[in-house]
Order: structure tokens, then sequence, then C-alpha cells
């Protein structure tokens, strides 16, 4: 336990040194310490998982929080490992992407000042254990973040996102307020263990409580409807916040979400139900509303909404495992959507890293202005193929892993007896094979369009790849996408270990027969990798000899293409768009070529999110007509300011003299 | 033992002797003398033996490509079952893993294709994402319905339906049969949903896709294609033969439903003209339709509404 506190120490000290150095130092020393205190965090995360005891340490703090039981069990230490090594990659990434920005006399200080203290909050949330200390250290990382994302706040669009999320933060924590204080009077108590009896007393009182704490995660995860705040956030951060955010930041929220149903002993049908339907309607939309984005970053922030409901879809049939007493579906369930959220943060992060490449060497986020990028960039490029092929959840990479144990969960429930489960289950279960078909549209479309072809615009200088930090960063993700694609049998002993809390030790043979099922897929994979490597090299050897050269595209004879005929990512689209047009609202203005001398013709398609403007706005609007009836209050004379100081001397007075 | 070696046999004959059966058929429909069956082993060869031409737009993508394509489809084909209900590997849900590994090889099937930068590859791409997305959700449908009342852990028992009466099996077995028989059109790239025989209109979707191929690699297409139709009509022949038969007896009606399915997909391509390309999603529609149909069938029978 003593390392966790150094570890954290080490990062919020390193954050602190960096303030006295030189612009060009901060990043090293920032990454150096992270780096050192994430080895502290870690020593102690591993030694739980591998069995040893749970350390623990109860801080006194004084009046109102009192004693904080501060400890790492295993749902922390699974946590603990994904943040502090995801921190680590995401400081070094910061070293070669910050280096743009030095010497312009931007706030290059504060900002590498607020990374430490994001990443020393994040070990931190996973591991009190008091209500209280928990919304304040909660509070601490989402301002910190705050401060991260406006970096660029002399933009306007920058500022509103950074204003939009502050908002979007503050609502939610609302709502994980409320549930807390419900729960801490009826436990008269803040420490999570306490609440226990709460949660499982009354059903109804459950299911509200849990509700509410729900929606508070679940707008910082990003769950449909509560997602709006991200398709505006990411594209404004600078790029290694957009990967920490995604690929960490939202994780507390899903250990938040973990947390409550490890002290609910017996989540009830309801709940279990509510979490299955709402990570579906995410999952779907979310990549609906990708596959619909031109900007990479947007099509990546909305893509996150998607992971988030994969890993609810996999944490639902956990639920409703637990709900039916059903221990395949709760163990499959539970491991496949943690294994998710360690996946997504690999390859989400990687995404944004390599997107962020991307835009500093062209200064463009709309794929429709780039193109052929992988010829430049090789290393990025493969980095985001590797990402798309993951995120897809294609095997051989590990994205294929956690839904194969979410699918495979899903079919040890389909004979359950009862008709609801069988239904829910087939449904879910197709409605994941779906996901997964439009995501790859989606990652089809973004990496075809941005990497391959030719490029269709004219960059300003020609594109190379970065700076060795940046590709350590990403080389190192790739790594561990790779070896947990092919050896998923050794990373299931791992998430069955860190989801001990949520469903207790599982049996020896059922471990085993999971353990060998794996084996297995490891193996099928071991021999497709074999017959493409054989196919590849004779087709080498077919070809050694032959006359193999190099002509331009077919174009069908027509001898004055150019780089604009290419496909578009709209074009590409375009047959999904419309096929789903009665349910998305896609405002097209065209200018269609007429007559038989067209003149400029223009096409342009935009894709709104219905929730935000079908649901949210109409509540920011009822609130604002509320609030706007007590305008008269702030009327800008003086005279009335000085009018209120009088009244209130007034009214202590008489309080006064009445106690 | 033997019967894995049969069936790995089969795996590598038959793909293109299918494809040949199924332009003979056509070509008896239309009255002409048509090629014979070996034909396109004949083209696959003449393939095999030439050089390339590989465009200068081109990464190493679009090397690599028709490669992982063809390895995702035999991989496919070693855990589908094939004759006597016996597949050549088989673990656990391996069916998921038959239905990813197949999206993988999608996955660079497609970039090898917008790799040219090619506006009709474009097109032809784009086609064959949102089409295997309209899909992929109804085959997982069926293959889960067909799990509650089957033997739900591998692909070999998921085709042993347990519960049910004699009938309702038959039904449901059918009805199955008849979305993956949709599933083998588009796959396959076959007429009413698409057409193999124009390869230069901007209606297809699958032959436009390998306008740039040429080669080995156009020739390990082709024969990938033709064992993706091979895969999925081994799913329908085992839905269709009966279990408990010795395995000669199951090898020889095996081999006669796939003579049956050639005959049928030649006979649709020599008498039913292509769909307009905005009716195909249509068209792939029914398989979700009839896939829910097997759905409440089942459920129906599991709550005892039906019996």
């Amino acid at each position: 336990m003593e390392y966790f506190i150094y570890g954290i120490g080490l990062i919020i000290g390193g954050g602190f040194f960096s303030l006295m150095l030189p612009e060009k130092a901060k990043g090293y020393a920032v990454s150096l310490f992270t780096g050192l205190g994430a080895a502290c965090i870690l020593s102690p995360s591993i030694n739980v998982l591998l069995g040893q005891s749970i350390p623990s340490l109860a801080v006194e703090i004084s009046y109102p929080i009192g004693t904080t039981n501060i400890s790492i069990d295993h749902l922390s230490a699974f946590f603990l490992i994904i943040i502090s090594v995801m921190s680590f990659i995401g400081t070094i990434y910061t070293i070669g992407y910050m280096k743009v920005y030095n010497g312009k006399g931007r706030t290059v200080t504060s900002h590498f000042f607020f990374l430490s203290v994001l990443i020393a909050s994040m070990p931190l949330v996973v591991v009190v254990q008091n209500a209280l200390a928990f919304l304040i250290v909660w509070e601490i990382m989402s301002l910190s973040s705050f401060f991260l994302l406006s970096f660029e706040n002399e933009k306007e669009e920058v500022y509103n996102a950074g204003i939009n999320y502050l908002i979007a933060m503050h609502i939610g924590v609302l709502f994980i307020i409320t549930g807390f204080v419900l729960l801490s009077i009826k436990s008269e108590s803040l420490d999570f263990n306490s609440f226990k009896d709460v949660l499982n007393a009354d059903k109804w009182q459950t299911n509200i409580i849990f509700l509410l704490l729900f929606i508070g995660f679940g707008t910082k995860a990003g769950f449909i409807p509560l997602h709006t705040w991200l398709p505006k956030a990411y594209p404004a951060a600078p790029s290694h916040i957009s990967g920490l955010m995604s690929g960490v930041m939202i994780n507390t929220a899903i250990y938040g979400i973990l947390r409550i149903i490890t002290l609910i002993k017996l989540p009830s049908i309801e709940i279990a139900y509510f979490v299955l339907i709402i990570s579906l309607i995410s999952g779907i939309l979310g990549v609906a509303y990708a596959i619909a984005q031109s900007d990479i970053k947007k099509l990546l922030a909305y893509s996150s909404v998607e992971n988030i409901g994969v890993i609810g879809i996999g944490i639902g049939v956990g639920l409703l495992g637990m709900a039916y007493h059903k221990p395949s579906l709760t163990v499959l369930g539970f491991s496949g959507g943690m294994l998710h959220i360690l996946n997504q943060s690999l390859f989400k992060s990687l995404l944004f890293y390599s997107t962020g490449v991307v835009y500093l060497q062209t200064h463009i986020l709309h794929m429709e202005k780039l193109g052929g990028l992988i010829r430049p960039m090789l290393f990025t490029g493969i980095c985001f193929l590797v990402g798309s092929l993951a995120i897809s959840g294609l095997p051989p990479f590990n994205g294929f892993v956690s839904e194969f144990l979410i699918y495979w969960g899903m079919l040890t429930g389909l004979k359950s007896g009862y008709v609801l489960l069988s239904v829910m289950i087939v449904l879910s279960f197709s409605g994941l094979a779906f996901i997964g078909a439009m995501a790859l549209l989606c990652f089809t479309k973004v990496f075809s369009i941005v990497f391959l072809g030719s490029p269709r615009s004219d960059l300003h200088e020609k594109p190379i790849d970065v700076h060795w930090t940046m590709k350590a960063a990403m080389g190192f993700q790739i790594l561990l996408i790779f070896a947990i694609g092919f050896l998923p049998q050794y990373i299931f002993i791992g998430i069955s270990k860190a989801a001990h809390g949520l469903f207790g030790e599982i049996s020896p043979e059922i471990f085993t027969s999971y353990f060998n099922t794996l084996c297995d897929v490891s193996r099928g994979l071991a021999v497709f990798m074999g017959i493409f490597i054989l196919l590849f090299l004779g087709r080498y050897l077919l070809l050694r000899k032959r006359r193999v050269y190099r002509y331009k595209t077919w174009d069908c004879g027509y001898q004055a293409g150019n780089t604009r005929m290419q496909y578009t990512g709209a074009s590409y689209v375009e047959p999904f768009m419309t096929l789903i047009r009665p349910i998305f609202k896609t405002k097209i203005r065209e200018n269609k070529p007429i007559g038989l001398f067209p003149s400029r013709s223009t096409y342009e398609s935009q894709t709104d999110d219905k929730f935000e403007h079908a649901v949210i706005h109409p509540i920011i609007k009822r609130i604002e007509k509320f609030l706007n009836a007590f305008t008269w209050i702030q009327s800008g004379s003086t005279q009335q300011y000085i009018l209120y100081g009088l009244i209130f001397l007034i009214l202590i007075t008489l309080w006064i003299m009445v106690v | 033992m033997i019967e894995i070696l049969i069936n790995a046999a089969l795996l590598i004959i038959l793909p293109l002797l299918f494809i040949g059966l199924i332009n003979r058929v056509k070509s008896l429909w239309g009255g002409r003398q048509g090629p014979s069956i070996m034909q396109p082993v004949r083209d696959f060869l003449k393939l095999m033996k030439k050089g390339e031409v590989i465009s200068t737009t081109s990464s190493f993508i679009f090397k690599i490509a028709p490669s992982i394509t063809f390895a995702s489809i035999i991989l496919a084909g070693l855990i589908v079952p094939m004759a006597g209900g016996r597949s050549i590997l088989s673990f656990n849900a391996d069916f998921i893993f038959f239905a990813y590994i197949l999206a993988t090889g999608k996955f660079f099937a497609i970039i090898g294709a917008m790799d040219t930068g090619s506006s009709f590859e474009g097109m032809g791409a784009s086609r064959e994402a949102v089409f295997s997305s309209l899909v992929e959700p109804a085959f997982f449908i069926v293959i889960a319905s067909i799990g509650i009342l089957g033997n739900v852990s591998t692909f070999e028992g998921l085709m042993r339906l347990s519960g049910g009466s004699g009938e309702l099996k038959m039904l449901i077995l059918m009805l199955g049969a008849g979305t993956l028989f949709i599933m083998l059109l588009v796959e396959g790239c076959r007429v009413p949903v698409d057409d193999p025989n124009t390869h230069l209109e901007l209606t297809m979707i699958h032959e436009v896709m390998v306008l740039d191929n040429s080669g080995p690699d156009m020739g390990i297409i082709m024969y990938a294609s033709a064992m993706k139709m091979i895969i999925i009509s081994s799913i329908i022949a085992n839905m269709v033969i009966p279990e408990s038969m010795a395995f000669g007896l199951s090898l020889a009606s095996y081999l006669a439903v796939l003579l049956v399915l050639a005959v049928i997909i030649g006979t649709i391509e020599a008498i039913v003209a292509r769909l307009r390309m905005s009716h195909v999603p249509q068209f792939l529609f029914y398989m979700t339709a009839i896939s829910v149909i097997i759905l409440s069938i089942i459920v129906l029978t599991v709550s005892g509404g039906m019996k």
C-alpha cells in the first residue's frame, strides 16, 4: 500500500517538478515521473491479482469526510493496471505531440501540470472507499481534464466544447451526489461497504439508487442519450488528451458502475434488462452516428459511444446471469465486458494517437480532404489499420476476444427455460453482430479514405512519420493488442481474477473448460496466420521470376482522371445512409448539374445528433425559461445591488435578534 | 480421421467444380453448348501462370489483401461442418469464430479494393460493406434461434436439433435453409443480388471490387469466392440432411444437396433478372424477416404455445 502512495506522490511530484523546467524538458520529466509512479502503482496491483491479500489503509481526514478507507481489491487492481500503463504510454506520446507547441507562448506549463494532476487523480478514484472522498477526487479528475481539453482555448469551438464538457460533467456529478446522499442517509455512513446493507434491503429502493448512479456515471462514460459532450470534446482536445480521456478516463465511470454492482449482492432483473437495453441502443446508434461523420475525431468519439455500449452489453449479460442465477452467463458476460474495457483503452487511444500524427502533419481532420497517407506515413498507417481491425472486433486482434467471450456467454444462456431471457439473448446476440458489421463499414471507411488512394488535396508540406516517442508509444500498444489477440487464454486468467468481486470464485473445472476453449481459439488464429503466410509466400515465389509491372489504376480508358474522382467517405456510406434515412435525419443541400453545359454543382450533407436536438435541447430550453424568470435580479444597476446588500444586512440583523 | 481427410479433399476439389456446374446449368437453360464443367479449373490454372499488373496508386495492402481473404475463407472452411456433419476444426462457440474470421477477410477485401483509388472499386466496396451489415444480424438470429433447440456448443452440434417434434424441426430447418440460401446468393455474388458475368458495370458488387487484380491474385480471389459458396452450401446441406446416417450415405446425400443447389442457382440465374440496386436491401430484409419468424416459432415452442 505504501508503494501506491509513493506512486501517487511521484506523479504529482513530477507535475510540480515540471513547473520549474524549460518547456522542452517538461514532457520528459512528466513522462519519467509518471513511469516511476506507474511502476509503484503496478506492483501492489499485480500482487493482488496474483492472489496476495488485499492491502488497505485507513486515512483520517478531518470533518466532514472522516475516516477514509483506501484499499486495492481485485476490481481496483484491474483498473489501476489499465490506468497506470495507459497513462504512461500517453505521457510518452505527449512528449512528441507537444513539441510543436514549444516556444510559441502557449500555456504549456499549466498543461503539463494538469496532465500530472489528471493522471494522479484517476488511480485515486478507483481506490477510495468513501463517498465524499470519492466525489472530491472525481471532481479533481473532471476539472483537470477540463483544463487539458481547453488547451487551444482561443479557438471558439474549443472554448465552447470545454464549457459544454464542464457542464455535462457537473450534471452527471449531481446524480452521483444524489445517489450517494440517499445511500449515506440510509446507512448513516460514507463508507462504501456500509452501503451494502441499504442496497440489499429493498428492491425498488435499490433500483432507484442504481438508476441515479447509472445516469451519473453514464454521463461520463457516454451512454446514449447522455453522450452529447463526447463528439464535441474529443475533436476540440489535443489528440493525446482525447486518447487519455477516451482510453483511460471514461473507464473510471465504468469502474463506478461495476463498484455499485459489487455492492448490490443480488441485482434485480429490471436493472439487468435496463443496462442491457441501454447498452444495445448505445452500441447500435453510436456506430451508426460514427458512420455518418466526416471529421475523424468526431467519428472516433461516436465509436467510443459504441464501445461503451459493447462493454455495457457484457455487463448487462453478466447482470442477467446474476439475476437469473446462471453462473456461466455471469462469468463470461463480466469477463467479456471487463476485457473490452482493457481492449477499448488500447485500441481507442491508439486510433486517437495515430489521428494526432495525421493532424500534426497535415493540419486536417476532415477526411474528405485527406487520402493516400499510408505511403508517406507507413508506421502511422499500420497503427491506424491495427486499431481499426481491433475496434471492429476482428480476429486475430484483441477486440475479437472480448466480443467472443460476450457472445459465448450469451449462447450459454439460450437454453435457460425463461422465454423472455432467451428472446432478449437472441436479440442482443444479433444486435452485437449488427454493431460489429457496422463497425466494419465505419472503419473501412475511415481507414481507406484517409490512408489509401491518392491525396485529395494539396498539402503544404510533405507528411512524414514523426518523433520517435510517438512511434514508441504506438508501437507498444500494437504489441499489447497482438499479445491479447493471440494469447487470449492467459489474459483470461487475469480477467477472471479481476472480476472476482463480481462473481466470486469460479470452479476449477469450468475455468479449465473456458481456458481450453480460448486455447483452441488461439490455435485457430495460429492456423490462420500460418495459411496466410504460406499463401503469401506462394504468391511471392510464383511472381518472383515473372513480369510484375505497375500501371495506373484501371479507369475504363478515360484518360483525364484526377484524384477528386475517387470515392469519398460520404459516397462510401451513401447506400447505408439511404437505408437508415427514416431513422436519421440527414440534411442534404445539393445543387445538381443541369443541362448540356452544367455550371458548378455542389453537394453537402450533414447528419445531426437526434438526441441532442430531441432530448437534450428541449430540457435545456425548459430550464432556461424557468431561470429567465429571475433575470430581473441581475439588472446591472449599481443602486439595486446596494439595495440587495442593505436588505441582506437587515435580514441578518433580524435573524440575530430573533435567535 | 478418414472422414476428415475426405472433407479436406472435398473442400479443395468442390469449389471450382461447383461454379462450373452452375455455368453449365445456365448454358443448358439458354440452349447453348456452354463451357465444360472443368472450365473454371482451367481458368484458375491459367491465371496462376500469369504475371501481374499492379496499380501505381496502391500500397502493400493491395498485395496482401487477396492472400488474407483467402486464408480467412480456408479457415472458415475448416470450421464449417461438411459431409457427415463433421468439421475439420471444432471447438466451443466455433461458429462465432467462423463468422468473424470471414469478416476479417471481408475487411481486407474492402480495403484492398479501396487501395486502388478507383471509384468503381469504391462503389463495389461500399455496397459489399453495406449488404454484409444487413446479412450478418439475420445470420446470427438464425444461429442463436436454432441454438435454443439444439446443442449450442459447436457448429457440428448446432445442426442437430434436440428439442421439438419432427414436423417442427423440419419447419425450422427448412426456413433456416431458406435464409441461408439468400445468404449464399449474396456472399457468392449471384443473381439476383449481383451478376458474376459482367465485370464493368456500375451495378456490380464483388466483381467490380477486383477490377484491378490480375494473375495469381485474381486466381485466388476466384477460388476463394467459390469456396465461400461451398461453405455456405455445406451449412444448408447439413440442415437438410437427416442426422442419423452412415457416413457413406451422408456423403452421397451431401453431394446430392450441393448438386441440387448448383442447379437451383443456375436456374435462377438463367430465368431471373438481377434486381435493381435499390431493391437489393429489400431482398436482404427477407432474410431478417424469415429469421425473426424462426425465432418466434421457437419461442412459441419453448413457452409451450405450439406443440
